[in-house]
């Protein structure tokens, strides 16, 4: 014969948090979610033109690029924009956002940040509507933020309640996915080391993220002069398969 | 984007003759009164944008003629995601309000190539006979489902050995009922009927 259990009070259950924020996260993110990123390369093809990178220098020029490019700019401008979007403070999202275009020296970075940031954001107050898309949504319409498309993530998420720390890593995730699938487009990689690249990158995207989180409005702006030269170039060029 | 604006896709495998039937079209419709514009979506290269202008030159404005990058996956610029055709023709028509006819040419693909319903109203197919007589009978999603399918380069038919009433009958079998036309767009053959479409479906779309 057993012996009964001990009868006492149970121990706490804690609730699990809602998934819904980190749905909003997978599903803004996701490589199927029409944001046009696919055709971007975050650069990379001003790389392969000029023959500066081969298979083997993909995964450095990827972390020197979240590290030095856009991890200073668009992660800070989304974690930026994040923040101000929670308390409601639509004259710092839009400085941010105009701030985030002035630190975006080639043409090609400046018009595919907006393209993409605006029909993502007309996209969003359909999928994912919220008060802080509303506001900003006019905010555009009326003229006066250029709508990045890092500002308008970091809108959308904070406006479904996705915490800030996730927000950025989820956008960041998103370059690397599109640098990863421009690489296999471009022929400098296949399937299984486009993956392997990916998730190498892991450790480059995590200190990234924390440190976009700490710089400050005035801090915003990466600075990679090789990237702005090569952009110059590739907005030139005869041929080209991505808009930057 | 404005209502008012006919929004038309033109789809079809590379060289059939996409560029060439807007070519035709556009002096057409320029003379008809209305104002039309483009946007290309070039695989690799501006080659079909600066076609369009440089044959153009004259009769539409070069800068009414865009071109999009498409990062190698065409389809997906005009179906999928067509985010990045979506942000040209708003550029264009924020430019130019008056345009009411906005092509959309996609940058060449396969049989399955459809556009989406969000960005066109109507999408034409363009096939032509030195493809070969059997493509209508490959079917696919643009052959069978495209508003309007354009045979093109009629006259090469006898230089390529195509049947042109094979195709043209595969084709209507294929379409059940959906219309075809026949065109040599450099003469301007059919062109007129492909015209005469597309002013219908505005009058039952745009209004």
């Amino acid at each position: 014969m057993s012996t009964p259990p001990p009868v006492g009070p149970s121990p706490p259950v804690s609730t699990p948090p809602p998934l819904d924020p980190l749905l909003v996260s997978l599903q803004l993110t996701d490589s199927a979610f029409p944001s046009g990123l696919y055709t971007l390369s975050q650069g990379l093809e001003g790389f392969a033109q000029e023959g500066a990178v081969g298979p083997e220098g993909l995964g450095e020029l990827l972390a020197d690029l979240l590290r030095h490019g856009i991890g200073p700019s668009d992660s800070t401008a989304l974690a930026l924009a994040h923040e101000a979007a929670c308390r409601a403070d639509w004259a710092v999202v839009t400085e941010v956002d105009l701030r985030l275009r002035a630190a975006k020296l080639s043409r090609e970075s400046r018009a595919s940040a907006v393209r993409t940031g605006r029909q993502v954001l007309d996209l969003a107050c359909e999928v994912f509507p919220s008060e802080a898309v509303r506001a900003y949504a006019e905010a555009l319409a009326r003229g006066e933020a250029p709508g990045n498309l890092a500002v308008v993530s970091g809108v959308v998420q904070a406006g479904l309640g996705v915490p800030r720390r996730q927000a950025v890593a989820a956008d960041l995730f998103a370059c690397c996915a599109a640098f990863a699938g421009a690489a296999l487009r471009l022929g400098l990689t296949d399937h299984r080391r486009a993956q392997v690249l990916l998730r190498r990158a892991a450790p480059v995207l995590e200190s990234v993220v924390d440190e976009a989180l700490r710089r400050e409005l005035a801090d915003l702006g990466g600075c990679i002069p090789t990237t702005d030269a090569l952009a110059g170039r590739h907005e030139r060029a005869e041929a080209r398969l991505f808009a930057n | 984007m404005n209502d008012t604006v006919l929004r038309v896709g033109v789809a079809g495998p590379v060289g059939s003759g996409k560029t060439a039937l807007i070519e035709a079209l556009v002096p057409m419709l320029v003379r008809a009164g209305r104002s039309p514009a483009v946007v290309t979506n070039d695989i690799y290269t501006q080659e079909d944008a600066i076609h369009v202008r440089r044959t153009l030159a004259g009769v539409l404005d070069p800068e009414r003629v865009v071109g999009v990058e498409t990062g190698a996956c065409p389809h997906t610029a005009v179906r999928d995601d067509p985010t990045m055709n979506l942000a040209a023709g708003a550029e264009l028509l924020e430019r130019f309000p008056d345009v009411d006819t906005l092509f959309f040419e996609s940058g060449g693909d396969n049989l399955t190539l459809t556009f989406s319903p969000v960005l066109v109203d109507m999408f034409m197919f363009v096939l032509d006979t030195a493809e070969g007589e059997k493509m209508p009978r490959k079917r696919g999603p643009g052959i069978t489902t495209s508003h309007l399918l354009v045979i093109n380069k009629v006259d090469l038919a006898p230089y390529v050995r195509t049947d042109l009433s094979v195709m043209e009958g595969d084709a209507h079998r294929v379409r059940n009922g959906l219309p075809v036309i026949l065109t040599d767009c450099l003469t301007g053959q059919g062109v007129d009927d492909v015209l005469a479409f597309i002013e219908s479906r505005r009058t039952a779309l745009v209004a």
